[in-house]
């Protein structure tokens, strides 16, 4: 399970390497899409999130099926960083 | 995901599967040349007439190449013409025909294919790049991005070539699982094949200007090649007689230790500088068949 602190951590990361200057950590919705409706990121974006979760979490996502699943939104990016954590 | 313009073109490859099958059976017998002459006579005019890349290709001769009405016109067929014969040669070399090939900057690919890191090929929508696929042997597995609506007999077909071949044709996705596929591909020290001419998927591009006028090119494969700091070549293919082509191999250098953005920039100018070279050199060779350039 993610902690609030966690998912406050990967929301600034998120912004940091998207530079999505006008964005704080509290506009991004913590089960919101981060695809599609959500924040409308796209498949470059999550090229930059798959670096992002090895430089700073040491994680790779081996299986590329899984990609979809674990960028799904902020949740489920912090799940799946505590999960390896753990 | 934002669909990009370009995308309304469909490119796939005209015909039904048991079109192509039929084709493969006849090429296995019949001289492309016989083919060559019919497509000339009796399906370029017809294309002509009712496919609109040849009032897209008549603008590029027009724009571009600031032909005349009538040169732009002759130009159009000859473009078509060109195209239906490397058309042809790809189902004549599954058909298991031979052509004679000759590649310049072999000594760049074999340099990057002998080294343990996997590095980025980009390709582009001119020629005939399937050939070099058939032509490079890496002793290491290469990842082409292939268009995902391409007709069954056509991957099919691929595949029977690639599997002999250590290629894997990588769809790409909705489910973005393709991206995830290359990231794979690279940090396993393989090779990945990537159109970088055209916008599919992402709307994000970068804008360069490109034989004369400005033109969007995808960020995605230049994303891919400096998330890493992957070594990137070009390669394209260009058909130089009915039996005979030439393969281009060309580095596209980039300062590794730049800001990202910075080595987006250079790599993509590298690209389309190396593009534009080509397409100078063989411009009825131009494949995109949709308004490239933004002032159209």
């Amino acid at each position: 399970m993610a902690t609030a602190e966690l998912i406050n951590e990967v929301k600034e990361h998120i912004i940091d390497v998207l530079h999505l200057e006008d964005i704080t950590p509290a506009d991004i919705e913590n089960d919101a899409p981060l695809f599609g409706d959500g924040l409308g990121l796209d498949s470059i974006d999550a090229l930059e999130l798959i670096v992002m979760l090895e430089k700073q979490y040491g994680i790779r996502i081996a299986n590329p099926a899984d990609g979809k699943d674990v960028f799904k939104s902020v949740t489920s990016i912090a799940e799946f960083v505590a999960s390896h954590k753990a | 995901m934002a669909e990009s313009e370009n995308s309304k073109w469909a490119g796939t490859t005209f015909g039904t599967s048991w079109m192509h099958c039929v084709l493969i059976k006849m090429l296995r017998w019949v001289d492309v040349r016989v083919l060559y002459a019919f497509v000339a006579v009796f399906v370029v005019p017809v294309t002509l007439i009712v496919s609109p890349g040849a009032r897209v290709i008549y603008h590029y001769f027009r724009r571009i190449w600031h032909q005349s009405v009538l040169h732009a016109a002759w130009s159009t067929y000859r473009n078509h013409y060109v195209f239906s014969q490397v058309i042809i040669d790809r189902f004549a070399i599954w058909a298991g025909k031979k052509y004679n090939i000759i590649t310049e900057g072999h000594e760049i690919y074999q340099k990057l294919a002998s080294q343990s890191d996997g590095f980025v090929q980009m390709s582009a929508h001119v020629g005939n790049y399937e050939v070099a696929g058939y032509h490079f042997k890496a002793g290491k597995t290469l990842n082409a991005l292939v268009y995902a609506g391409e007709k069954a007999t056509v991957m099919t077909n691929r595949d029977k070539m690639f599997a002999e071949m250590n290629i894997r044709m990588i769809a790409t996705s909705n489910d973005m699982s393709h991206v995830f596929a290359l990231d794979n591909a690279l940090t396993s020290g393989e090779i990945v094949s990537m159109p970088a001419d055209r916008m599919f998927g992402s709307a994000k591009c970068v804008i360069k200007e490109f034989l004369g006028k400005e033109a969007k090119f995808p960020l995605g494969p230049f994303n891919i090649a400096t998330m890493r700091g992957y070594s990137v070549i070009a390669i394209n293919v260009f058909k130089t007689k009915w039996n005979a082509f030439k393969i281009y191999v060309t580095e596209l250098p980039y300062d590794k230790d730049a800001s990202r953005r910075e080595q987006v920039a250079q790599l993509s100018e590298a690209y389309v500088r190396e593009l534009e070279k080509r397409v100078k050199q063989y411009p009825y060779q131009w494949f995109n068949f949709f308004e490239f350039w933004e002032d159209r």
